[in-house]
């Protein structure tokens, strides 16, 4: 069985090159190029692979959210330029990576440690969203949510993101009366999130500081919080503190 | 706090640099009484250490009073009372140091008694002396900072003139083109360095007319569209007379830089950047426009390249120079406002 590659640049010469190393493999097939993340997402559902080339900073979806989409059923060989936190994040969590311009023997190296990793059906434990964490410079905050619905694909950005809720094993992202459902622990969703702006009003609450029109008492020790399209949400002792220090009231 | 505190060294100089004053408060003791020597260096040495510490407060005077802002009179009211306070006490003080040594030195208190005025005059002048040393000491110091910040800002802009990312994917696409195009690989380095080249050379010079500005963007941009092949296309317009104007290296250039990074990469499709001059109201202004994803919120974008160039502009033009930023729905455009000169500084 050959191992099926896809590669992922948004640089029709990074590609080229790739395509030119792959072609000397003989166990590897490509099957499929795609000039950006979007793409990537599809190609991977569709072609099903064992191996992607992914370069990280790339139009519509970067590396890291592509990653996060398609799971970890693949094993991914990232590619880039200079980025001095994402090598960091990709040392922490061992990820393979080449570094552009890399030589044959670079390319060699880290297709071989690809080949053991797929011949031994290594499960990866992989956690794209610790990863991208770990990627982000300190004081930078992702500007977008990613979320898979079947075969479609919805980016959400921040700003647009009303609130969010716990429910079991998923988050429920309320934006602009639509709901999304992420399979993501809201802990690491607030994590992600810049806390200047994203409040855990609530165990289960995480909430957009903008959107809140007002703060009105509801049992003893609780409050609700009444966001500018009429919901509300449940805001606990602790969560009414957080809020209250964000907002200086 | 006073600054003397933060360092033990600089506490240990301060009270031997008033050994002059001391001596000069000695004479002036010893001429208008008739106390012996002995007895002037009983009384002026403690006292003298009394109004080195007194006169430390005057930093707090020359720290909140702006000399450039505030008005004479009210100088004139603040220095005054707190010059008589400071004698005031330091005299005071003095009362004591007589009082006390009268046991040992038989009817002190009353030969001491015709120095007083003179004394308090001079503690006066020596409290003075010390708001304009003290005025002295801050002017150092915050030109110190200014020199260390603009150096700093230097240093950044210079760093930034070389994007990592863009150097070693440049890199990365001649190592594709060599077994693909080998012609075109070697267009790409001698594009690839004369950018270098060029930006080291300008980055030297205080001023360079627009037009030379406009040729290291053009040499980016070269090697950038080797790079995005036709998802680039560029667009320049330049009034009259624009590209004689003289203006401050290397800020033309990282606004194109950001236009692609930011806009162009970000679209699967591409698109154009925009680069205009105008003379507008008696003033340069150049334009770089560019498309970009409504999807990626350009949140982000008011970092270091946008930052640099703004303080840059505004350290040569003072308010004469400003970076304005435009946000369209997919539109992104960066402004800039510059005196309009005519070229003054030699081509080449």
């Amino acid at each position: 069985m050959k191992i099926r590659a896809i590669v992922v640049d948004d640089e029709e010469l990074a590609r080229a090159l790739l395509r030119e190393y792959l072609a000397g493999e003989e166990d590897i097939e490509l099957v499929a190029e795609c000039g950006n993340g979007f793409d990537a997402v599809k190609a991977v559902s569709e072609h099903q692979p064992d191996l992607l080339f992914l370069d990280v900073q790339m139009p519509k979806l970067d590396g890291f959210e592509v990653l996060e989409l398609i799971g970890n059923e693949v094993s991914v060989v990232f590619v880039t330029a200079y980025d001095q936190y994402a090598m960091k994040a990709f040392d922490a969590s061992a990820i393979d990576y080449l570094l552009k311009p890399f030589d044959l023997a670079r390319f060699k190296a880290a297709l071989a440690k690809v080949r053991q990793r797929i011949a031994a059906r290594t499960p990866s434990d992989l956690n794209a969203s610790e990863l991208r964490e770990r990627a982000t410079a300190p004081g930078q905050y992702p500007q977008r949510i990613v979320v898979r619905d079947g075969a479609q694909l919805h980016v959400i950005p921040v700003g647009q993101l009303d609130y969010a809720e716990a429910q079991d094993d998923y988050v429920a992202l309320h934006t602009r009366g639509k709901t999304h459902l992420k399979q993501q622990t809201i802990t690491s969703i607030e994590r992600a999130l810049d806390p200047e702006r994203f409040v855990r009003v609530h165990r289960s609450f995480l909430v957009n500081l903008e959107r809140i029109a007002k703060v009105e008492p509801y049992t003893k020790d609780t409050r609700l919080a009444v966001l500018a399209d009429g919901s509300k949400i449940p805001v606990s002792r602790s969560g009414y503190l957080r809020l209250k220090e964000l907002m200086q009231i | 706090m006073h600054p003397i505190f933060r360092n033990a060294q600089f506490l240990r100089a301060y009270l031997p640099a008033w050994l002059p004053i001391g001596l000069i408060l000695a004479v002036v003791l010893r001429i208008s009484t008739r106390l012996s020597w002995l007895e002037v260096v009983a009384v002026i040495t403690p006292l003298t250490v009394v109004l080195a510490i007194v006169c430390l407060s005057a930093w707090y005077l020359a720290r909140s009073f702006d000399l450039r802002t505030t008005a004479d009179w009210k100088l004139f009211a603040a220095f005054m009372p707190a010059a008589m306070c400071a004698s005031t006490v330091v005299m005071a003080c003095g009362h004591v140091i007589v009082w006390s040594l009268g046991h040992v030195f038989p009817a002190l208190a009353a030969r001491f008694h015709p120095a007083i005025p003179v004394l308090a005059a001079m503690f006066c002048l020596v409290y003075l002396l010390a708001i304009m040393l003290h005025y002295l000491v801050l002017a150092l110091e915050s030109s110190q900072k200014a020199e260390i910040l603009s150096r700093e800002a230097e240093l950044k802009a210079l760093k930034a003139q070389v994007n990592p990312h863009f150097l070693f994917n440049s890199l990365n696409s001649i190592s594709a083109l060599t077994s693909i195009d080998p012609a075109r690989a070697r267009q790409m380095c001698i594009a690839l360095s004369d950018f270098l080249r060029n930006s080291l050379r300008l980055g030297e010079r205080a001023s360079i007319p627009l037009s030379e500005e406009l040729a290291l963007a053009r040499s980016y941009l070269e090697v950038e569209r080797v790079r995005f092949g036709p998802k680039l296309r560029v667009l320049q317009r330049m009034g009259e007379g624009c590209e004689q104007c003289d203006v401050p290296p290397l800020l033309v250039q990282p606004l194109v830089e950001n236009a692609i990074k930011h806009g162009i990469a970000t679209l699967a499709e591409g698109g154009e950047i925009a680069v205009t001059g105008e003379r507008v109201d008696g003033l340069l202004r150049v334009t770089v426009e560019n498309p970009f994803d409504p999807d990626a919120p350009p949140a982000q974008r008011t970092g270091f390249g946008l930052a640099g160039v703004r303080n840059r502009l505004e350290a040569r033009y003072g308010s004469g120079g400003k970076l304005e930023i435009q946000v369209e729905p997919a539109l992104y455009r960066v402004l800039l406002w510059m005196p309009w000169t005519d070229g003054q500084s030699k081509a080449g």
